[in-house]
């Protein structure tokens, strides 16, 4: 139990947490103390000074960001000394301040013209000789020297925050800058926090430049549609050139508490522009009345979700989703043993934790939020994590404590001998400590290629860690052992303090999972594909026969890697037909698609709570007031753990599908400003096992798809292991991601 | 009644104490019922007011001291605080455009008649791609140059803008001041809303400079 510290401030009696700081404590009580750099999700960057508190007992100032209360000390937050003193930072800080704000992009939200008015400072009392800071042009992101404040904000969150640890302080006075960290331009997974954070114009993202005012964009807040991870952002739209529609011209996020990735802040230009075309329509009526399936992705809401649900009772159709129907199945087979409906883990539960494994995924990628609640984890609490898979990811390497590199295939042997090792002294009931008994730890050893004292060191470096989180990843989904595997997480989380988090592919696969009931996909003619492949399709990408609005066209909601469902709203407007105009037509009627959110099945733990009554924001102290947490479900826990099967081999030159950095599908392709490079990257090793060189063109056949991919040297790969990315294809996902494939040059 | 409602109302003002010119006009009582209406209307019919504006034309008339502006061929000088149509001004020193592009006359236009456009040129400036006014939804209050931090859009004294259909745009080019008014140097302030005001140079506080 913790000692709770009290003291006062303002002659106001306030309580502390151990670990807590004056300010903290200060912004809790609503108490204000003005501050330039201070940013909630790092440690204090103690750069700007302006948060300088009196304390009782104490010659001079200090500064409330870092400095923890003592019992009984008497604060004073403003006197006249106090004042002055911040009136001096402002005084300095504004020395040779570009007088640019008429066309700084940040004008009108800028900290430093906020507190250049809050401190009166209407003159420039100082004077230094100004120099030359040219522009740097970094990408996706420009930096301006002369803007700049040095307030630090950038380095701390890309540093312990997002992982990137790209850019750095270079100190010199008067002279300091921010520069890319051992590199001449900036080489980073270009996220773009360090323009959220920064309180000036000095960082900036580059397409937005000069295009608009911060008061002139409207902000409608919604939640991201790349990944599962369900970041809250906010799109900022406004009308384009004279007579044009609304455009989407900037994603923001509320920086002092959430973070995004680049695909989250660049890739917000995937919106649908079409117009009611009524012999589409009608069509497309009909292809549903004589379909004999409709397959779909889990890139839509829950609502649309659930009027496909409906659809299918009224047509007698059946649902193909197989993303989501491997998610199902994962997470019966969980429940089957764990006795609930959903994983207990959140990103939340990640951040907080001090020990971490994340097996079957290259988390990096495949879900920034959780990779970034990793770095905050390890930076923060000094986290230990485990990172199982069998190819080191570079973007990882800063936080990871301990490699486990196993051989592809045998994720269900490792994860047998990682709840071997966690659950070696827990109270196990018979069936399940005979299972552990009777593991072949010498065939598992061999086959997973993972020596016993790597587990023992895992023990060792887990052995003080109080909170400690399982991280499951889509690898495993489409595993041939997928329900073995979930049932063996089942077991770490439940005889052991484990909490587990399952992270879902798309950014829908969890709430898709939980309102349909899926058939397996079968390759037959009459399919309508919703945001899918079809012999009609309605979708919102290209090649459509009925266009539907985009995800940022769409209110509605989503139930994210954390269980909680989260309410979008419509950036832009779509003057098509969606879903549930089709829906209508048939006989389902409705009049908003929203008017399905509190239809949601409650068996499946939604609440029956209306859209309009939904919350969508955080709170000054940033507590999430998102949607809601889904009710947990308590199911019948009838399954049992099975035998391992033998461990597959896979030898030779292996293809793992995996998005590069800032793609994760087609609605991330169509945006403008993310790289979209789909090069087959490789090791120098895997070019010699293949008999391939970098620029060459080859052939890829997986099963019955064939793809073409340019070949290319990446320094940072080994082994012989190649990424192939998925992106811009439409690619299977029940299948194993490492799955067996050919792969032959292309002679031209 | 309602005289000591009025009284009430000025009172607070201190306007009667401050000036003695002000004076209460006499008015007559409300009807207070349909008779007292009836008798107000015949009164008003039968008085011959039709006739005494007709004198006064033919009187007039026969005189030929007719004070009409032969509109359009003799027009009445406009003041120069005047807000007609707008025009977008050059600075004296270099000849280019004074605005900005900070956006805020379209963010400030109450009749929503403003927009702008911006992007970044090939000097890495902020240039206005675009920008139009719908005069036929301006509402001529000049908010737009009182906002505009540059003095770049004024108003003009150009109130000749009839057309023959409702919405009427004039773009950026249309308001600047032509190059040659510059080179005549012959481009006139607008002393009306947002200009600055005299002897603001006494005023201005300068910043120093460390060389």
């Amino acid at each position: 139990m913790n000692k709770l510290i009290n003291f006062k401030i303002d002659g106001i009696s306030v309580e502390a947490q151990k670990g807590e700081t004056i300010l903290t404590v200060a912004r809790k009580n609503g108490i204000y103390i003005p501050t330039m750099c201070y940013i909630s999700k790092t440690s204090p960057c103690a750069s700007c000074r302006m948060c300088v508190v009196e304390a009782s007992g104490m010659d001079g100032f200090v500064l409330s960001c870092n400095t923890p209360p003592v019992e009984g000390v008497e604060i004073t937050t403003n006197s006249d000394a106090l004042n002055h003193e911040r009136t001096n930072i402002m005084k300095l800080y504004d020395v040779n301040h570009p007088l640019e704000c008429g066309v700084c992009d940040k004008s009108g939200e800028c900290d430093l013209q906020n507190k250049t008015l809050e401190f009166n400072v209407s003159r420039q009392h100082f004077s230094a000789k100004d120099q030359l800071r040219p522009l740097k042009e970094w990408g996706l992101i420009n930096y301006e020297p002369s803007l700049c404040i040095l307030c630090e904000k950038c380095v701390h969150v890309c540093n312990e925050v997002i992982g990137d640890d790209a850019i750095e302080v270079k100190f010199g006075g008067y002279s300091s800058t921010i520069i890319p960290k051992n590199s001449q331009t900036l080489d980073c997974t270009f996220c773009g926090e360090c323009i959220a954070v920064c309180p000036v114009g000095a960082l900036t993202s580059s397409s937005f430049r000069y295009r608009a005012n911060a008061w002139e964009l409207e902000k409608v807040p919604a939640t991201c549609a790349h990944c599962s991870g369900g970041c809250p952002l906010e799109y900022e739209t406004r009308h384009a050139s004279l007579n044009g529609a609304d455009e989407i011209f900037r994603v923001k996020n509320n920086f002092e508490f959430s973070t995004l990735c680049g695909a989250g802040r660049f890739g917000f230009d995937f919106d649908n522009r079409a117009s009611k075309d009524e012999a589409a329509f009608a069509k497309a009526l009909e292809a549903l009345k004589n379909a004999k399936a409709i397959r779909f992705s889990s890139m839509i809401t829950n609502e649309e979700a659930y009027i496909l649900e409906l659809l299918k009772e009224k047509l007698g159709v059946k649902l193909f989703n197989e993303d989501a129907r491997k998610f199902a199945e994962f997470m019966k087979s969980y429940s089957s043993l764990s006795g609930k409906l959903h994983h207990s883990g959140s990103t939340d539960a990640i951040r907080s934790s001090d020990a971490v494994v994340v097996i079957g995924s290259r988390i990096a990628t495949d879900n920034p939020a959780v990779r970034y609640a990793l770095t905050t984890a390890s930076k923060h609490n000094g986290a230990k994590i485990l990172y199982a898979h069998p190819l080191e990811d570079v973007l990882m390497q800063n936080v990871i404590t301990q490699m486990m590199k196993h051989e592809v295939g045998t994720e269900e042997g490792v994860l047998a001998l990682l709840a071997d090792a966690i659950l070696k002294d827990a109270d196990l009931p018979q069936e399940e400590r005979a299972f552990f008994d009777a593991l072949d730890f010498g065939y598992l050893y061999a086959e997973t290629n993972i020596g016993e004292e790597e587990f023992e060191l895992m023990i060792r470096s887990f052995a003080r860690a109080t909170k400690r989180t399982l991280v499951i990843g889509n690898d495993l989904m489409a595993h041939p052992r997928a329900s073995n595997i979930a049932k063996l997480a089942a077991l770490i989380e439940k005889y052991s303090d484990f909490a587990l988090v399952v992270v879902p592919r798309e950014v829908n696969t969890l709430g898709v999972s939980l309102i349909n009931s899926l058939d397996v996909d079968e390759d037959i003619a009459d399919v309508v594909g919703y945001n899918a492949k079809g012999s009609f399709v309605i979708s919102s990408l290209e090649g459509a026969n009925l266009a539907s609005p985009a995800l940022n066209q769409q209110e509605g909601t989503f139930v994210s890697i954390d269980n909680q469902l989260l309410p979008t709203n419509v950036a832009l407007a779509f003057d098509g037909y969606t879903l549930n105009d089709l829906a209508n037509a048939l006989g389902i009627a409705q009049e908003q698609t929203i008017d399905y959110t509190p239809k949601l099945p409650v068996s499946a733990g939604f609440k029956s709570v209306a859209f309009d009554d939904l919350q969508n924001f955080l709170s000054p102290l940033g507590e999430d007031r998102r949607g809601y947490i889904l009710d947990e479900i308590v199911c019948e826990a009838d399954g049992e753990i099975e035998e391992l099967d033998d461990m597959p081999e896979f030898n030779g030159t292996i293809i793992y599908q995996c998005d590069p950095v800032l793609q994760f599908n087609s609605y991330t392709q169509k945006a403008e400003q993310l790289p979209k490079e789909s090069f087959l990257r490789g090791s120098a090793q895997f070019g010699v096992a293949a008999k391939i060189s970098d620029g060459d063109k080859v052939e890829i056949s997986f099963g019955a798809t064939k793809i073409q991919r340019e070949f290319k040297l990446d320094s940072d790969l080994k082994g012989t292991i190649a990424l192939n990315p998925t992106f811009d294809i439409s690619i299977d996902a029940s299948r194993y991601r490492f799955e067996k494939s050919k792969i032959v040059r292309v002679v031209s | 009644m309602h005289n000591e409602h009025i009284e009430e109302h000025f009172g607070n003002r201190n306007v009667v104490e401050m000036n003695s010119d002000y004076y209460m006009v006499a008015i007559e009582d409300y009807p207070k019922d349909g008779w007292e209406k009836f008798k107000r209307v015949v009164r008003r019919a039968f008085r011959g007011e039709l006739f005494v504006g007709l004198w006064v034309v033919m009187r007039e008339m026969i005189r030929f001291d007719i004070h009409t502006v032969q509109y359009p061929m003799e027009k009445m000088p406009i003041g120069p605080r005047y807000r007609a149509v707008h025009e977008m001004k050059r600075l004296w020193e270099s000849d280019t455009e004074r605005c900005i592009g900070c956006g805020l006359c379209e963010k400030i236009c109450i009749s929503n008649c403003i927009r702008i456009d911006t992007k970044i040129d090939e000097n890495s400036r902020k240039e206005v791609s675009e920008y139009s006014i719908n005069l036929g939804r301006c509402i001529f209050c000049g908010y737009c140059a009182e906002v505009c931090p540059e003095l770049a859009i004024t108003h003009g004294g150009e109130y000749e803008n009839a057309s023959d259909q409702r919405e009427h745009f004039l773009t950026f080019q249309d308001m600047l001041t032509p190059l040659d008014t510059m080179k005549a140097g012959t481009q006139r302030e607008f002393e009306g809303f947002g200009a600055i005001t005299p002897h603001e140079d006494e005023r201005v506080k300068k910043t120093p400079l460390a060389y």
